[in-house]
């Protein structure tokens, strides 16, 4: 026998002395080594105080009274300065965006000599889908998520999560994916990257395929405005704005009624087998560093909304202008969409236009209402005092009753805007999640099932809605 | 189209659909189970099921084979010609035994149903009763260089969740140890080895009970109708016939014989206590995570404060709090109770 035969033949046998456990010993002795040394050549200066003040702030947040209120409060503020804080910049980018640059670029694009349809499709299409999104997108991004971001750096999210996992573990989720999901009301591609908190595989992938669920920015004015049109429009005027507050507000705890029953489903069926563990740290309160959070966070979203708007929405815009403009037949590529897939949509109370709508906006759900209105003048060739629109140019209508106008010639009624409420926000997440989604599971089959999961749902909400709508 | 008639069609595509794809008793799984029974499986099977006879040292038959293996006496008749022709076992008077390759051969096809065992309950949350089913599955799939792969990843397992030892690469395995739980008598203290896993309905209450190998046992009553002991404290009842599927070691020394089993979930906010032993119930992620923080043998950790609902608990380990959860907190065991002073 070899000497190297030797060696081998005795660690096969003390293999089986050792037994299994010997992990486990191997990181007991260096804890233990480690907490000896730590104890010899470590000073502790008086660090109690600190100690007991964080644990008198989390006996009032964590305190089954007062802590829900206060994470009441505390959200519902971050949302109300988002909304109010962005509603004037919003105007402003509009303006300068849609409005005056958009038509220096087209007379500059005119008189250069630039073809009409080089133009349309670069201006009209891809330049105006860029323009749209930034200026819908931008402010209520570069103002919820720094506010986030400091509620976080003062330590106070933890808290939340410890407060709600309660809740969470009952669905097979983890207490932090209330923050993943708070943080998809702003953006759910944000939403997907923050789930990096969750270090459990299991509950992270939950917190991602259902983070979808959260109503995010994109998709707050579609609800806000076919809301008002046409729920507000079931009440006397002085309830009108009551009433439609409460339809989007109640679509928006549908959707977190779906991302807790998904959760719940989600775990117990396909992601059932993937490995789980639970932990939350507490970390100690500190001042949080204003200045510098605002201006990194800032920093951060624009550049997220920019690199969106260009890779994601200037094609989308593209594509807009040319399926509306190529014709085959003397009929555009929309309209054979349209007309084709009608029948269909008719089944879950939708139309071709909105369903033509949802896939072109699939890079940014920003652009649903402005699609939609456009092709719906074009397809009934709608004349309207005005507007003048041309094939493949997105618009908005200049007041509620003006898209009110138009969307009933398009044929749509009250269930109609019910229906597109439930489907905006049971869909495929727009492509910037998606491709999130991706980089963030590594996985093909994860990102496929976020993307169809949603949308069976929404059809199959849809056509239920529908069906009962039309047989009481 | 009626909005009657497409809500019955809807109704009726779910019913289909369930029907298809129910997990476990769908047809989609049935037509997948079905498919596996090939000649393969059914060497492998018949060659483990030897090795499991030479290993408990009774006889195997044609006859053992056929009911193991749920196939007529026939097919077995069939199956033990053909191991024959491929020299994998020799038959004597009716008895069946092994040759040394089919001896390796069945070591293989253990040591990829172990490998596999170790790998669900380290690696997965797949429930513990459904391991050996999935086993069975696997031992017949994964090529040699593929399990290799898979033990070098979870760290070259030594024994199996059950308690069984996986034989090494060179089919390496080392001989029977201890004794079944129902031959101890009263008053004895032992440690459990081992828990078999088939059959299932037994292991299932097994599961049930919370037993798993590395607990401590003090057996109270041993009678033939019934056993009665402490398992890590809590007292539990076994019919003797369900008991005989557990092997123990009895502890020799009485200073090995743990008399605390208080769990951390018992721990009060404002009482420190130090931690002595993480129980085998939590395992690979949860067990390596815990221990990451500092949850080890021998720390020091206090409880300070408890969710709105009472179910989340946050610790101080180290200087830092972490919450845990009470199923992680109930396997956690720890001695030396005291309250905090300045509380």
């Amino acid at each position: 026998m070899t000497e190297r035969d030797e060696i081998i033949a005795i660690a096969n046998r003390l293999r089986w002395e050792v037994g299994g456990n010997f992990h486990d010993a191997l990181m007991e002795s260096l804890y233990k080594e480690a907490g000896e040394i730590a104890r010899k050549t470590m000073r502790k200066k008086d660090g109690e105080f600190a100690f007991s003040l964080d644990r008198k702030i989390d006996k009032i947040v964590t305190n089954k009274w007062t802590g829900f209120p206060i994470m009441f409060i505390l959200l519902a503020l971050v949302f109300w300065i988002t909304v109010q804080g962005a509603n004037y910049p919003s105007e402003l980018l509009s303006g300068l965006l849609v409005g005056d640059l958009y038509n220096f670029l087209r007379t500059s694009f005119i008189s250069a000599g630039v073809p009409d349809w080089l133009t349309g499709l670069l201006v009209d299409g891809g330049y105006l889908a860029m323009a749209w999104v930034v200026s819908v997108m931008l402010p209520p991004m570069a103002i919820f998520f720094p506010l986030f971001t400091l509620l976080e750096d003062f330590g106070y999210l933890p808290r939340v999560a410890f407060n709600m996992d309660s809740l969470f573990r009952k669905v097979g989720a983890h207490g932090k994916q209330a923050l993943t999901m708070s943080m998809g009301f702003g953006c759910n591609a944000a939403g997907v990257v923050a789930t990096r908190i969750i270090d459990s595989p299991r509950e992270r992938l939950i917190a991602i395929i259902t983070n979808n669920f959260s109503l995010c920015n994109g998709r707050w004015p579609t609800q806000i405005l076919i809301a008002t049109i046409f729920i507000g429009g079931l009440v006397p005027a002085h309830l009108a704005g009551l009433v439609s507050a409460g339809a989007v507000v109640g679509i928006a705890i549908l959707g977190i009624v779906f991302s807790l029953v998904t959760s719940w489903f989600l775990s117990k069926t396909i992601l059932k087998g993937e490995a789980s563990t639970f932990n939350l740290e507490l970390p100690p309160y500190r001042p949080p560093r204003i200045l510098q959070t605002l201006y990194t966070s800032f920093i951060d979203r624009t550049l997220i909304v920019l690199w969106r708007a260009v890779v994601f929405a200037f094609p989308a815009g593209l594509v807009i202008w040319a399926i509306s403009n190529i014709q085959i037949n003397n009929v555009s590529l929309a309209d054979h969409f349209i007309n084709f897939t009608d029948p269909f949509a008719m089944f879950v109370g939708l139309n071709g236009i909105i369903l033509l709508a949802y896939i072109v906006a699939i890079p940014a759900n920003e652009i649903v209402i402005p699609t939609i209105l456009m092709l719906t003048v074009t397809h009934y060739g709608l004349q309207l005092s005005g507007v003048g629109v041309e094939a493949g140019v997105m618009f908005e209508a200049g007041s509620i009753d003006l898209t009110r106008q138009i969307l009933e010639a398009g044929g749509w009624t009250v269930l109609t805007g019910i229906n597109l409420m439930l489907f905006s926000l049971l869909h495929n997440p727009c492509s910037t999640t998606l491709y999130t989604i991706y980089k963030e599971t590594g996985s093909w089959k994860w990102t496929v099932i976020s993307a169809l999961m949603p949308i069976a749902m929404g059809f199959t909400v849809t056509f239920l809605v529908t069906q009962l709508w039309m047989l009481f | 189209m009626n909005p009657l008639v497409s809500l019955i069609l809807f109704g009726l595509g779910i019913l289909f659909v369930m029907i298809t794809f129910f997990p476990e008793k769908g047809l989609y799984y049935k037509w997948k189970r079905a498919l596996l029974s090939t000649e393969r499986v059914l060497i492998e099977d018949a060659l483990k099921h030897l090795y499991d006879c030479e290993y408990r040292r009774v006889n195997c038959t044609l006859q053992s084979i056929a009911g193991n293996l749920n196939i007529s006496s026939d097919k077995a008749a069939e199956l033990v010609e053909r191991l024959e022709s491929l020299r994998l076992i020799t038959s004597e008077n009716g008895n069946l035994h092994l040759t040394k390759s089919g001896r390796s051969y069945a070591l293989r096809v253990i040591r990829v149903h172990r490998i596999w065992e170790k790998y669900l309950a380290d690696e997965t949350s797949i429930p513990e009763t459904d391991w050996h089913a999935q086993a069975e599955v696997m031992e017949h799939e994964l090529t040699p260089a593929q399990v290799d792969e898979l033990a070098a990843r979870i760290g070259n397992p030594v024994v199996d969740p059950h308690g069984d030892p996986i034989p090494s690469e060179d089919g390496d395995l080392p001989g029977k140890e201890g004794e079944i739980l129902t031959n101890l008598s009263e008053n004895d203290f032992a440690v459990i080895t081992h828990i078999e896993d088939e059959p299932e309905t037994v292991y299932a209450q097994i599961v049930a009970l919370g037993l798993h190998p590395g607990m401590q046992i003090h057996v109270l009553e041993n009678s033939p109708a019934r056993m009665v002991f402490e398992a890590d404290g809590d007292e539990k009842i076994l019919a003797p016939v369900i008991a005989s599927n557990i092997t123990v070691k009895r502890i020799s020394r009485t200073e090995e014989i743990r008399k605390d089993f208080k769990t951390l979930s018992s721990l009060k906010p404002g009482e420190k206590a130090e931690v002595i032993k993480i129980s085998n119930a939590l395992r690979g992620l949860q067990r390596r995570r815990l221990m990451d923080l500092g949850v080890v043998p021998g720390a020091e950790i206090s409880a300070e404060m408890e969710n709105p609902f009472g179910d989340l608990t946050a610790y101080r380990v180290k200087d830092t709090v972490i919450a845990l959860r009470k199923n992680q907190t109930d396997h956690i065991y720890i001695k030396n109770i005291e309250r905090l002073k300045n509380e």
